[in-house]
């Protein structure tokens, strides 16, 4: 049985139950039936709740004569984001901002957390990374329909009719292999991360591994940045009018 | 007070590498094949490298890019950015691969 952080060991004790009858209804039997949660779940579950705990916070404490630093900083956040998919979405393009907010954050404090002795990223294992991949690639082909109905198949036949059933299988996979590439590049990074400073950790086990956790800092930054901008590039191709 | 700050420091800095807490028990190959970790080696050196090399060649174009055109650092780092991931993300595959062959 791996090892197992409290939080794990928490959820384990009182969801175990739960969580092993549900994998077993989809006939997927837990490789530890006595822990059925592993470390990345559980910290993602515990992401969530921070997550939640913190917009009932900003939530509650809105105001617009007294604006509180919480307030300031979502504003932040949330004007930045707007600002972006502004610039590369053009029109209508306020309706996905919360989308694009909420997974930047959620991305963010994932990969921030695992910064923190006694908690792992969740977005150090292939899961869930796919699970955020997943989610923007149902979001901006939805939109994508929503927007063209049943003109948004023309995205995938190309400018000449000759060459449409060859555009669309190679447009198929090129879809697919977003969701792909959106994955293995988080997972790797945050992954690559971690790696990196425990290489370093076994060399010189004081001082020197600080220097790579800042690293990892930047790379979680900068991959939720990239997360979040190609999702709106994806979304701006979706909904864009140019076939 | 000033030993409680060193004390505390101390204990910041040994505790603050939390990927050593995710390490479990490691089991060992039944057999032993020399050649993994030379392949994994010479891919992993290849695909850095020439990745290196790309965005070596993004990023002397941005700098170009940015000193002719200071008003347009905002679009130019946006394509930075994008073009940078996408170079990235092959050297991350050929991390993934390496790493599902290694361990």
């Amino acid at each position: 049985m791996p090892e197992q952080l409290w939080f794990t060991e928490l959820l384990n004790r009182y969801f175990g139950g739960a969580a092993n009858s549900l994998l077993n209804a989809v006939h997927q039997p837990a490789a530890y039936p006595n822990a059925p949660i592993n470390n990345f779940v559980a910290i993602e579950i515990l992401v969530v709740g921070l997550l939640f705990v913190f917009f009932v916070l900003v939530r509650s404490q809105l105001s617009v004569e007294s604006p509180g630093g919480l307030q300031h900083m979502m504003e932040g956040i949330y004007g930045f984001i707007d600002n972006q998919s502004h610039e590369i979405i053009e029109h209508d393009y306020k309706r996905f901002t919360p989308y694009l907010v909420a997974l930047g954050l959620f991305i963010l404090l994932g990969n921030l957390i695992g910064l923190i002795p006694g908690f792992v990223s969740p977005t150090a294992t292939p899961t869930v990374p796919l699970g955020f991949a997943v989610c923007t690639f149902i979001y901006y082909h939805f939109h994508g329909l929503r927007k063209h109905k049943h003109h948004y198949i023309k995205q995938f036949l190309g400018p000449v009719w000759l060459m449409a059933p060859l555009m669309f299988v190679i447009e198929v996979v090129s879809h697919f292999a977003r969701v792909l590439s959106l994955t293995v590049r988080l997972y790797a990074n945050i992954f690559a991360g971690d790696m990196v400073t425990l290489a370093f950790f076994s060399l010189i086990p004081i001082g020197v591994p600080i220097i790579f956790l800042l690293l990892h800092l930047g790379v979680s930054l900068v991959q939720t940045f990239i997360f979040v901008v190609l999702a709106t590039v994806y979304l701006a191709g979706a909904v864009g009018d140019e076939h | 007070m000033r030993k409680l700050t060193f004390l505390f420091l101390v204990i910041a800095i040994l505790s603050i590498a939390a990927p050593v807490y995710a390490q479990g028990g490691t089991t060992a190959a039944p057999t032993f094949n020399w050649a993994i970790p030379i392949g994994a080696g010479i891919g992993m050196g290849l695909a850095s490298g020439l990745a290196g090399m790309g965005q070596g060649r993004v990023a002397a174009a941005v700098a170009e890019s940015i000193a002719r055109n200071p008003g347009a650092r905002a679009g130019i780092q946006l394509a930075l950015f994008i073009g940078l991931a996408f170079i990235e993300s092959l050297v991350l595959f050929a991390f993934v691969l390496i790493f599902l062959r290694t361990a």
